[in-house]
């Protein structure tokens, strides 16, 4: 028993950094019908920014975020502004270039700046584990999950409370009608793309005082990230939160329960099956064009 | 914002599934000289200098750039300038493959140097075998790569990956019984050096009497170590024995750390070598007593071994040359003494025929090899020990005493 509620623990704190990350991913397809590759880079120069700020001014990485945030929120604002708007209405093939290519330049650009060398973040609390009865709750972990579910509380408030909430809402649902009642969608959508790496740059400083990183650590992150989008329903952000406790809880369910080496295959062979019976993913909804070419 | 079209979503989801797998496959060629003319003698390798093996690839360049430096000043190679085209295959198995066909047919080099890891050097190899190029690799331990019957092979290190940690297991049997681990775990890799390097100590430690407690292979992408340590705490045995490359390394000990429990001993392959970054990424006090197999030290008196740390220092600013970069150096200290005793690199079997019938001196001592291009010698065995990673086996070349136990103090 104790086993089983160290490992349900232990899922839901990956999961819900997992949840951050992806949420931002999500944010932006579901505004921009963008698949930002280089959504993992961000999540690395996050990582990169907080090893800064904790390495040479002796702060507290996972406060970090106060400061991974507004700068990658600016860097996703300057992006889109400079980068994704001319090709906005370009089909979606072409987005999905561009960001590839900003991954590759955004890992190059982290190894000019940092080394190619793996980097780790060790506040004084990275080997230490709050224990309660058997359980152990690393505390990097506890603290790092804590943080993640804080981060997307308020993203969700701006969503649903702020008028800046209403307007992304407004216009993802229909860009066209949302222009019609003075909403400047390009305006918006330099925000929800600022927002989704803004979120990256938030999972940064977390994900880097809990596993080591380089430059290149991104392949393994966009993977991962783009499962959960997929099996939450891509554009759902309440979609993205429920598949990333999903991903987490296998992950680490499998580790112990059958064989680590099953540990990462079994979340993907989740989401073929989810994928098998509900094509549009647990949240996604099926559109009128999506039953015609079925 | 779940209104989202399904086959418009799949046809962007598709073609993000292809990019990211295309991320690594698009490392692109950055080169640092050109191919050949008659002054110039052009050596070619393809290197992961991005991507997940950026960091041990970086430095393989590295050693390269200081033996093409040492070469050069002493006159160069068969009278002629050596120049390095060195591309980045982005860690990626199909990049590599482009890349050395395209060293090959395009830049039209000379000669060929290694890459970095026995994922990458085994479809590389089967480049340079299928052109009649000799192929010394600096890495690249697995058994697997010498079970394919090349002529052009070899391995510039001590002993292949299933042999590395031998030194170590023969020192752990050969322990008086109040000091020798009765039970041990065995985590690692999927990894065709990692694991097989696990294998073999465990196969000597079973043999012995040290009963196997746990026994674990999990992914290259895992990152979560928390439920592997979870289950080696109840298994609690006496000594790890892990498989690893870098991240993964450091995820376990950490993990360990956290989980309040640690074993008597501690042995770890590849990553306690990274000096430096090592000591950062577990904590200087959590190194003392573990131990790992290594090839290289920058103290051992090996003929050219103060000229390449000197050099290496002057070139990069950095005291310690990574054991990488000292492998690569040795890859192509042993590809230079073939090419000076043949006095041609037209023929490159005599290369490899001279290589199979004769000992090279490295820096990483005598190299010496069998028909498969596997080499025959005895790996390092090296231990953290306040603070300093000493070579601790065989005695011969020791500089410190082993010792038994694995000491975590805090970071």
């Amino acid at each position: 028993m104790t086993e089983f509620i160290q490992t349900l623990v232990l899922s839901l704190l990956v999961g819900g950094i997992y949840a951050l990350v992806a949420s931002g991913l999500t944010l932006i397809f579901g505004v921009m019908r963008v698949i930002n590759i280089a959504h993992g880079a961000f999540l690395i120069l996050g990582a990169f920014i907080a090893y800064t700020w904790w390495n040479q001014l002796g702060l507290d990485p996972l406060v970090g975020v106060v400061i991974t945030t507004p700068i990658v929120f600016g860097l996703g604002w300057l992006i889109y502004r400079l980068l994704v708007r001319p090709i906005r209405h370009a089909p979606m093939s072409s987005t999905v270039l561009l960001t590839f290519g900003l991954a590759l330049v955004t890992e190059g650009v982290m190894g000019v700046i940092w080394g190619n060398d793996s980097t780790s973040i060790n506040p004084s609390y990275v080997d230490q584990s709050f224990h309660v009865g058997g359980v152990f709750l690393p505390k990097a972990q506890v603290y790092g999950g804590a943080l993640a579910v804080v981060v997307l509380v308020v993203l969700w408030l701006i969503l649903t409370k702020t008028w800046l909430g209403r307007a992304i809402r407004a216009a993802a649902a229909n860009p066209a009608s949302a222009e019609l009642v003075g909403i400047k969608v390009t305006s918006v959508a330099a925000v929800v793309f600022g927002l989704g790496l803004a979120a990256a740059g938030a999972g940064g400083a977390i994900t880097g005082v809990l596993y080591p990183f380089l430059p290149g650590s991104h392949y393994l992150w966009i993977a991962r990230l783009l499962a959960i989008v997929v099996l939450g329903g891509l554009g759902s952000i309440e979609g993205a939160v429920i598949s990333a406790m999903i991903f987490g809880l296998a992950e680490t369910v499998t580790a112990v329960y059958i064989s680590p080496a099953w540990a990462t295959a079994v979340p993907y062979a989740i989401v073929f099956a989810v994928l098998l019976i509900r094509p549009q993913g647990l949240l996604g909804t099926r559109l009128r064009d999506d039953a015609v070419a079925t | 914002m779940s209104h989202v079209s399904i086959r418009h979503g799949w046809k962007a989801v598709a073609l993000a599934g292809v990019m990211s797998l295309g991320l690594a496959a698009c490392g692109g060629g950055s080169s640092s000289g050109g191919s050949g003319s008659s002054d110039t003698l052009s050596i070619g390798a393809s290197l992961p200098l991005t991507g997940d093996f950026s960091e041990p690839g970086s430095a393989a360049k590295q050693g390269y750039q200081v033996w093409q430096q040492l070469v050069n000043a002493n006159g160069g190679l068969l009278g002629k300038q050596v120049k390095l085209v060195i591309k980045d295959d982005a860690s990626n198995q199909n990049t590599i493959v482009s890349d050395y066909n395209a060293l090959i047919s395009q830049d039209n080099v000379d000669m060929l140097l290694g890459t970095f890891s026995s994922l990458l050097n085994l479809p590389a190899s089967s480049v340079a075998e299928k052109n009649q190029m000799l192929y010394v690799e600096p890495a690249g331990g697995s058994p697997d790569m010498f079970n394919r019957g090349y002529k052009y092979l070899f391995f510039a290190q001590q002993a292949t990956a299933d042999k590395q940690g031998l030194v170590f297991a023969d020192w752990v049997k050969s322990l008086p019984p109040s000091q020798r681990p009765k039970t041990a775990a065995y985590p690692t890799l999927d990894d065709p050096f990692a694991a097989p390097n696990v294998d073999g100590i465990r196969q000597v430690l079973e043999a012995a009497g040290i009963k196997t407690v746990y026994k674990t292979t999990y992914a290259i992408d895992t990152k979560n170590f928390d439920s592997i340590v979870a289950a080696m705490k109840s298994a609690n045995p006496d000594l790890v024995v892990h498989g690893a490359t870098f991240e993964d390394g450091v995820g376990l000990t950490r993990a360990m750390l956290k989980s309040g429990w640690t074993p008597k001993m501690f042995y770890e392959t590849s990553t306690p070598s990274f000096a430096d970054q090592y000591t950062k990424a577990v904590g200087a006090g959590n190194t003392e007593g573990v131990m790992y197999a290594v090839s290289y030290s920058p103290e051992t008196d090996t003929p050219g071994n103060k000229e390449f740390v000197a050099e290496y220092k002057k070139m990069f600013h950095t005291a310690i040359p990574p054991e990488d970069a000292a492998d690569a150096y040795a890859a192509a200290q042993v590809m230079q003494a073939a090419v000076e005793a043949v006095g041609s690199i037209d023929d490159q079997l005599k290369l490899a025929d001279w290589l199979r019938s004769h000992t090279v001196d490295t820096i990483l001592g005598p190299l010496s090899w069998d028909d498969t291009g596997a080499p025959q010698g005895q790996f390092l065995i090296g231990q953290w020990l306040n603070g300093t990673a000493e070579i601790v086996l065989p005695p011969n070349v020791a500089t410190a005493k082993p010792e038994v136990g694995w000491h975590p103090s805090g970071s």
